[in-house]
């Protein structure tokens, strides 16, 4: 097996998305043909004030020309350095790194539950399973956001033909409500359907969409974040409690775990 | 001419002195997924005690300044796992095998030393006798020079093989602890372990981690590391020393072999950059080849004093 190897590589394209959120794209990674829809990536910071390495997730991958893309929004002190990125710029990065996303049954429904920031990972599982063949009129795309400006890269989801469902707090766009609870509305009404969640966004979103697939006996996965010192499992910082007790690493046990699995 | 990495500690050799340090490379395992653990001197386990410890909850860890904190609760699989599911793969690793031990009582060193006593490829135990994360003993071990005799004494009598006394720079003369660490029977010491400190959110008002206070660690601690190697190695005390504390390029190993390290061990550096040790391996062949120097061993303790 390759080893996993930190490596210097270069900034391509950098993207403002409005809204705080940007996109970067880097390469030629020599990792990038390990990488899937679930994995993330350490990013080192080129300043002294910042010591740890960021976990992003991995929003898509050019298998050919080795590019890997990351989106993010400004929240501290990292991801504010790490839109300061341009192209040409050099930049260390370690991965790709954790547990992935499973792959879904050929007859399973898929749902994915993006919420805010946790829209990377799920626009890289939809984009691979089109990619690979999977009928993208099976892939149900729920997308949630407190209004408009939060959801972004509409034009890019549409353009892989999946049902978009984008869901707003004040229904600036899309629809109206939570997006747990239009989640639940569409399982219900397909009660013939074998169905698969996976979910990533805002802990509140998370602790819904668990709860549900819980009460509807729906199976799925769930994509967690956690501040990572290390992200390769060595100094159990990046720990969430289990619901069978004890404690997994986000960075090497997940980030993805199943439903039930972890005590959100 | 390749220079000479190898030294001698208590009668172990190793073939360079560069070790991973306790709880930065858990059991091996995931290391070995990032380079090739015959590359070290060494690897020091995450402590084991005698019942399995699941941790302190999270978050367990913050960033500081050149540095982090971290009270991760001595979370490990306990004595009797390790044995069964940690050592068969260590023993397969070509590469020292050093045994981080903790307890809470004299006795549960003494009981997990023992069992270590049967397994050959550990060729030595490291005592920690100095971590600040627990309520219970740990600190208070290491901040006393008879409990720290005790400690040693007693495992001495249990376990045959070198013993490494692994120090906290929490107290007000490290030297003393040193030289009880030697009456007891210690063949080594490690030098230092994390530094308390605390973090705190001045908008949630809020601890950063919930053990409220942890251990400091990373390059903000090198000059405390150093300055501690410095004193011991100039005390009455004649054991060896492993020099740890903020080590992550060339140059900061070489600053601890001039201060009086015969070796070090690499720590926080791992999480930032995993392959560290490699990297320092390679560099310290070409920084002893640009001094014309033969071996590693003739820098111990050269530091040119005013
Ligand atoms: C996350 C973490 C966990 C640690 N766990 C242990 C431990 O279980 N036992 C121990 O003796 N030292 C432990 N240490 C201390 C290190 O072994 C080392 O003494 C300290 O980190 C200083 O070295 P560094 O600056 O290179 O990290 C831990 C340090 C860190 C950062
Ligand atoms: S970030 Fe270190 S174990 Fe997960």
């Amino acid at each position: 097996m390759s080893k996993i190897n930190s490596e210097e590589t270069v900034v391509i394209r950098r993207r403002d998305l409005h809204n705080d959120y940007y996109s970067l794209t880097f390469g030629p990674l020599k990792g990038i043909s390990r990488c899937r829809p679930g994995h993330f990536i350490h990013v080192k910071l080129p300043t002294s004030d910042i010591f740890f390495r960021r976990a992003m997730s991995v929003a898509s991958v050019n298998p050919e020309s080795r590019e890997l893309e990351i989106i993010f929004k400004v929240f501290g002190r990292g991801t504010t350095r790490l839109a300061r990125f341009r192209s040409g710029d050099p930049i260390d990065v370690l991965g790709p790194l954790g547990v992935g996303f499973s792959k879904p049954k050929k007859r399973e429904r898929v749902i994915c539950v993006a919420g805010g920031i946790g829209f990377p990972p799920l626009l890289y599982l939809a984009t691979s399973l089109v990619a690979a063949g999977f009928d993208p009129k099976q892939i149900e795309f729920f997308y949630g956001g407190r209004s408009a400006p939060d959801i972004i890269e509409r034009q890019r989801i549409r353009k892989l033909g999946v049902n978009f469902h984008p869901v707003t707090e004040d229904g600036s766009v899309g629809k109206k409500g939570l997006v747990t609870h239009h989640v639940a509305e569409l399982i219900e009404a397909r009660p013939d359907e074998k169905v698969r969640l996976y979910a990533c966004g805002p802990e509140g979103m998370l602790r819904s969409t668990n709860q549900l697939g819980l009460d509807m006996g729906v199976p799925g996965e769930l994509a967690l974040e956690a501040p990572m010192p290390c992200g390769i499992g060595v100094c159990l910082g990046c720990v969430v409690p289990l619901t069978k007790g004890g404690y997994a690493r986000v960075c090497y046990d997940g980030p993805v775990f199943q439903i039930g699995e972890v005590a959100l | 001419m390749t220079p000479d990495l190898s030294v001698t500690i208590a009668g172990v050799s190793f073939k360079n002195p560069i070790l991973t340090a306790s709880g930065c490379c858990g059991y091996g395992e995931e290391l070995a997924g990032v380079f090739s653990l015959s590359k070290l001197g060494g690897l020091v386990t995450k402590s084991i005690t005698r019942e399995v410890r699941q941790g302190h909850p999270p978050p367990r860890t913050a960033e500081t300044g050149g540095g982090m904190l971290n009270a991760i609760g001595l979370a490990n699989v306990g004595i009797e796992r390790f044995i069964e599911e940690k050592i068969p793969f260590l023993e397969k690793q070509k590469t020292n095998i050093i045994v981080n031990v903790a307890g809470s009582k004299i006795s549960e060193y003494v009981e997990i030393c023992a069992r270590l006593n049967d397994q050959p490829r550990v060729d030595m135990v490291e005592l920690n006798i100095s971590c600040p994360n627990v309520d219970v003993g740990g600190i208070e071990f290491g901040t006393q020079p008879t409990l720290t005799e005790d400690t040693i004494r007693r495992v001495r009598q249990v376990f045959k093989r070198p013993i490494i006394a692994k120090l906290a720079p929490n107290v007000t003369d490290i030297s003393a602890i040193a030289q009880a660490a030697e009456q007891g029977g210690a063949d080594a010491l490690a030098v230092i372990n994390s530094v308390v400190g605390m973090v705190v959110d001045p908008h949630t008002w809020r601890p950063r981690i919930t053990n409220n206070k942890g251990g400091l660690t990373g390059p903000a601690i090198k000059p405390i590391a150093l300055a501690a190697v410095d004193r011991v190695y100039n005390s009455p005390c004649n054991l060896p020393i492993i020099g740890i504390g903020g080590i992550a390029t060339v140059d900061d190993m070489v600053e601890f072999l001039l201060c009086g390290a015969t070796a070090v061990q690499i720590g926080t550096a791992l999480f930032v950059e995993p392959d560290t040790p490699v990297k320092i391996e390679a560099g310290l062949k070409k920084y002893l080849r640009g001094k014309k120097m033969a071996s590693v061993r003739d820098l111990v303790g050269k530091v040119r004093k005013y």
